[in-house]
């Protein structure tokens, strides 16, 4: 039997790629470590709701997981913060950069050490696309606009941008946005929004999103990761970066793929927000950002280390 | 962790510990939220330890904050305020009307009211409440052979979750990542047949034996102009409350859950048009919705906690691996399937069931050459079945809940057995001739 | 009007308060049960709340446009506390449902012994429920410092309900965990002599 026998949940049900990615991630740290680790990963709820994640690996019932910090915004908004920056990133590989090699990894282990936890490494799920049954062609457009959004910065940002945000759980998603209680919602990637069905309503989706970049953290108990040998430190984080960049490269392709299908449908408008309106909707979301650093130290922090990254290479 | 070395006996033998002991205590009468709950327990103590123990009551936690659950108290409230109205009596004094010489004839149109509430919500409880405070009293009140009325209570108020929206098929869209608008499509023609299925068999017993359904006698016949009278009077508020509620949803002016609320408005506004209304009668609407949900939500929190303490202790991953193990034929894979799902929809509720077992089957399903669409119907029927198939069937303890008090467990589940046979049967069906389900598509 | 006097009237619609028949399926039996009885009274009205507000949010939604931020939260920590509180208002009601087989065949005195047994097997559930209660609302309500810091929603309302929710449930398992104890205590303290209907269902 395997030296470490670990149990990681996700944010995902089984069937979604991010799972498939995942699990080929614990399956390269069976083989890079000669069978020494041995991962389980499970789908989201499978042990504890999503939201309690932290508190479970915290605790020691889950080893560690592979999730949406922005889950744990109500514990710190730092987690919000850091999980969603909404409006800052064009490309999830800009968000990696930052995180691997521009700090913000270890300002996300100075806010979840104290917790029990240390991240191993940082991931991200791809820029999501917006699914709307009215087309979004400029900012302006959001104006009335009845859109779904969930927990973290997402609200006060479209609220600020002039929609008209509706904090609904995911589950009533489809439904609502089918029979038109909502115009459009913060959801998923493009993919899995065709795959679902859901452009047959919502026929304007906005893709590339222009909104909401989630960070796939995975975090492992930190007594665990202290007690560990340095080879097997080593393996963790290397295959965690392996799967980052996987991640990206997959799902983008899939997303490639669902576009050119939805293209093909004479019925399904897909709006690719111009420059100057992105723009346009990052100045307003940073308003937002300045809001939330005043909120403690390390939003602040995070806030400063941001926007210095973005500022330096150009994009701000 | 150290646990109590529990672990030591394998996933296997663990499996079967866990439901010899869910049997075991069942037998002693201790309640049903608290048998799964001390079994998980129980499990999580001796298999992973104190340190643990912190994940039952996250598992709580999750499960009286979910959203879609929020609906059942809703229903519930409607249910307990036409209750203490006259206006179910009214409605069903004019379905007694409208069956008039047919034997059986309020069962068949309560099976019709089910479809309709099967259209107006996407979970089971609230429906089985509803029909349970207003049909079953009043069928037992027509003379109704005891069984029929409960079968029919049950079968009928399962149907929420088989005609759009439906909560099951929207997790089966995600899990399976296909198209929830396909599922939905797909599961109308089997969620008919079994509604009919259910109209043919309470026919055919009452045809045979009227007195199961006793038709309205000559003496209380009445001239036809009063009839109409009698007909309008009843279905009048009935048809305004369904119509608010279904107007809500189609209409795009309220989500599936919120439509629930608009309901209860509907009724309170019919209580206060007809006069009925009074503050005690509110008072006592709400004590007795609480007092439901108190009852039929626990045996969900119990079944929820074994669920995470399975799943945990590597149940799934013991569940893959025996059918994996089978090697055999492509339908005698989904038959295995099915039998697997059955016996979970002994224990578990339907979302555990979806999270322990689709996750394993889908892929397999999809690498056999078959459509995960009509796996998903398949998967829908399947957990009819697990609504009434005892020993843990909701639909059987919100019913208990609700009925009269001379009617035990016992009597809800042997009613509940010729049900039960038609939902196996349409299942087959749907397994032998997937056309049937999915023409709708092509 | 209707032709209602000629029904029989066999089955009535259920009433709320527990019907004096049988001791054994109804009514409270310790004094505790009694003050959950009436403590209920009160805490049914949420759903009453939780229906209105959403209501509301339907209405600000639809009609004007402008949706809240607070409706769909507050209804589902309304609801939560509803469920969780309706443990133990089931529990002093006794309208936890349970296979009574055994029961129904077993006499006066096997009924007690069984009575003891659920006692017994209530009183560890219960315990183990309040262990792990607490550890989750003290997780809660505590930062990684161990200083008090309640847990939020991380909404954009974000109201602390998290946090009180876990509390809820603390007190709902705590308070389960003494009416199992008082019911214990009962059983024990009521060695059957009487008729057997008094005896049945604890
Ligand atoms: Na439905
Ligand atoms: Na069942």
């Amino acid at each position: 039997a395997a030296e470490y026998s670990w149990t990681f949940q996700t944010s995902e049900t089984n069937g979604e790629p991010q799972f498939e990615i995942k699990k080929e991630w614990a399956q390269n740290v069976k083989t890079m470590s000669g069978g020494r680790i041995e991962i389980e990963i499970l789908p989201v709820n499978a042990v504890v709701p999503a939201n309690q994640t932290l508190d479970a690996v915290a605790a020691g019932i889950l080893q560690g997981h592979l999730t949406d910090p922005s889950y744990f915004s109500g514990k710190d908004p730092a987690f919000g913060m850091i999980g969603n920056l909404v409006g800052a990133w064009g490309d999830p590989l800009e968000f990696l950069e930052y995180m691997k090699y521009n700090g913000g990894d270890e300002i996300y282990n100075e806010l979840v050490e104290p917790y029990g936890l240390h991240l191993i490494g940082s991931a991200a799920t791809g820029l999501e696309s917006l699914p709307s049954s009215k087309p979004i062609r400029s900012v302006d457009d959001l104006k009335g606009l009845k859109l779904r959004a969930p927990e973290g910065m997402v609200y006060d940002i479209f609220s600020k941008a002039g929609a008209t945000p509706v904090n609904l759980p995911g589950s009533e998603v489809y439904t609502s946005l089918e029979k038109g209680v909502i115009d459009a919602a913060d959801y998923t990637v493009f993919a899995t929004n065709q795959a679902q069905g859901l452009h047959s309503f919502a026929k304007y989706p906005a893709y590339p999103g222009f909104h909401s970049l989630p960070m796939v953290s995975v975090s492992i108990n930190k007594q665990i990761w202290d007690g560990l040998p340095d080879d097997l430190k080593k393996i963790l984080e290397v295959s965690v970066d392996s799967m980052a960049y996987e991640m990206v490269a997959k799902l983008k392709q899939r997303d490639i793929k669902a576009v050119a299908e939805a293209r093909k449908d004479p019925n399904i408008e897909i709006i690719d927000l111009p420059a100057e309106e992105r723009a346009k909707f990052r100045n307003i979301a940073r308003q937002e950002w300045e809001v939330w650093a005043k909120k403690n130290a390390i939003t602040q922090k995070y806030y400063d280390s941001v926007t210095a990254y973005l500022k330096e290479n150009g994009m701000m | 962790m150290g646990g109590l070395g529990l672990n030591a006996m394998g996933i296997e033998y663990g499996t079967y510990l866990l439901i010899g002991g869910i049997f075991g205590l069942l037998l002693t009468g201790l309640p049903l939220a608290f048998v799964t709950g001390l079994v998980a327990l129980i499990f999580t103590f001796g298999w992973f330890g104190p340190n643990a123990l912190p994940l039952i009551t996250s598992r709580v936690y999750g499960f009286i904050t979910e959203y879609s659950l929020v609906a059942v108290p809703m229903f519930v409230f409607m249910a307990s305020l036409l209750d203490r109205s006259g206006i179910a009596k009214d409605l069903f004094n004019s379905m007694r009307i409208l069956a008039g010489r047919l034997p059986g004839g309020v069962a068949v149109q309560t099976l019709v009211v089910a479809f309709l509430l099967a259209a107006m919500s996407g979970i089971i409880g609230g429906e089985i409440v509803l029909l349970g405070l207003l049909a079953l009293p009043q069928m037992l009140r027509l003379g109704y052979d005891r069984s029929i009325a409960i079968g029919v209570v049950c079968a009928g108020g399962s149907l929420g979750t088989m005609i759009p929206p439906s909560i099951v098929l929207i997790i089966y869209g995600l899990i399976a990542s296909v198209s929830i608008a396909d599922t939905f499509a797909a599961a109308v023609t089997p969620g008919t047949i079994l509604m009919l299925s259910y109209v043919a068999y309470v026919l055919f017993r009452c045809l045979r034996n009227p007195e199961l359904g006793p038709p309205l006698p000559e003496r209380d016949r009445l001239p036809a102009k009063e009839r109409l009278v009698v007909i309008a009077t009843g279905l009048f508020w009935p048809v305004i409350i369904i119509g608010i509620v279904l107007g809500t949803i189609y209409g795009g002016i309220a989500s599936v859950t919120e439509a629930a609320a608009m309901g209860v408005v509907g009724v309170l506004l019919a209580i206060v048009v007809r006069g009925e209304f009074s503050p005690k009668l509110l008072q006592q609407s709400v004590q007795h919705t609480i007092d439901t949900c108190g009852m039929i939500i626990w045996i969900g929190v119990g079944a929820a906690i074994l669920v995470g303490v399975y799943n945990l202790m590597g149940g799934n991953r013991f569940v893959s691996a025996t059918i994996l193990g089978l090697d055999a034929a492509p339908w005698v894979i989904i038959v295995v399937m099915m039998v697997i799902l059955g016996v979970l929809g002994l224990f578990l509720d339907w979302i555990g069931i979806a999270m322990l077992a689709l996750p394993i089957f889908v892929p397999i399903i999809v690498q056999l050459g078959y459509d995960p669409v009509w796996f998903g119907v398949l998967f829908a029927i399947n957990m009819q079945v697990s609504f009434l198939s005892p020993p843990f069937g909701p639909a059987a303890f919100y019913l208990k809940g609700v009925a009269p008090k001379e009617i035990s467990l016992q009597n809800i589940f042997m009613a509940l057995i010729p049900f039960i046979c038609i939902q196996v049967a349409v299942l087959a069906l749907i397994i032998a001739f997937p056309e049937v389900s999915m023409w709708i598509l092509r | 009007m209707t032709n209602e006097p000629s029904l029989p009237d066999a089955v009535e619609p259920l009433k709320d308060e527990p019907n004096s028949g049988d001791p054994s399926e109804d009514g409270p039996i310790t004094g505790l049960d009694r003050l959950i009885g009436l403590a209920s009274r009160a805490i049914a009205w949420l759903v009453f709340i939780a229906t209105a507000i959403s209501v509301y949010e339907v209405f600000m939604r639809y009609a004007l446009n402008s949706p809240t931020s607070w409706v769909h939260e507050t209804t589902v920590f309304l609801i939560s506390v509803i469920f969780a509180l309706g443990g133990p208002i089931a529990l002093a009601r006794n309208k936890h449902i349970r296979v009574r087989i055994l029961y129904d065949l077993a006499g006066p005195r096997m009924r007690w012994v069984l009575d003891i047994v659920n006692g017994v097997l209530t009183l560890v559930f219960t315990f183990g429920m309040t262990y792990a209660a607490w550890l989750m609302f003290f997780t809660a309500s505590h930062n990684p410092l161990g200083e008090w810091q309640l847990e939020r929603s991380g909404t954009s309302w974000n109201p602390p309900f998290p946090a009180i929710t876990k509390g809820v449930i603390l007190l709902a398992v705590a308070i389960m965990l003494v009416q199992a104890l008082m019911h214990l205590f009962h059983t024990l303290t009521h060695w059957p002599r009487q008729t057997p209907a008094q005896q049945g269902g604890r």
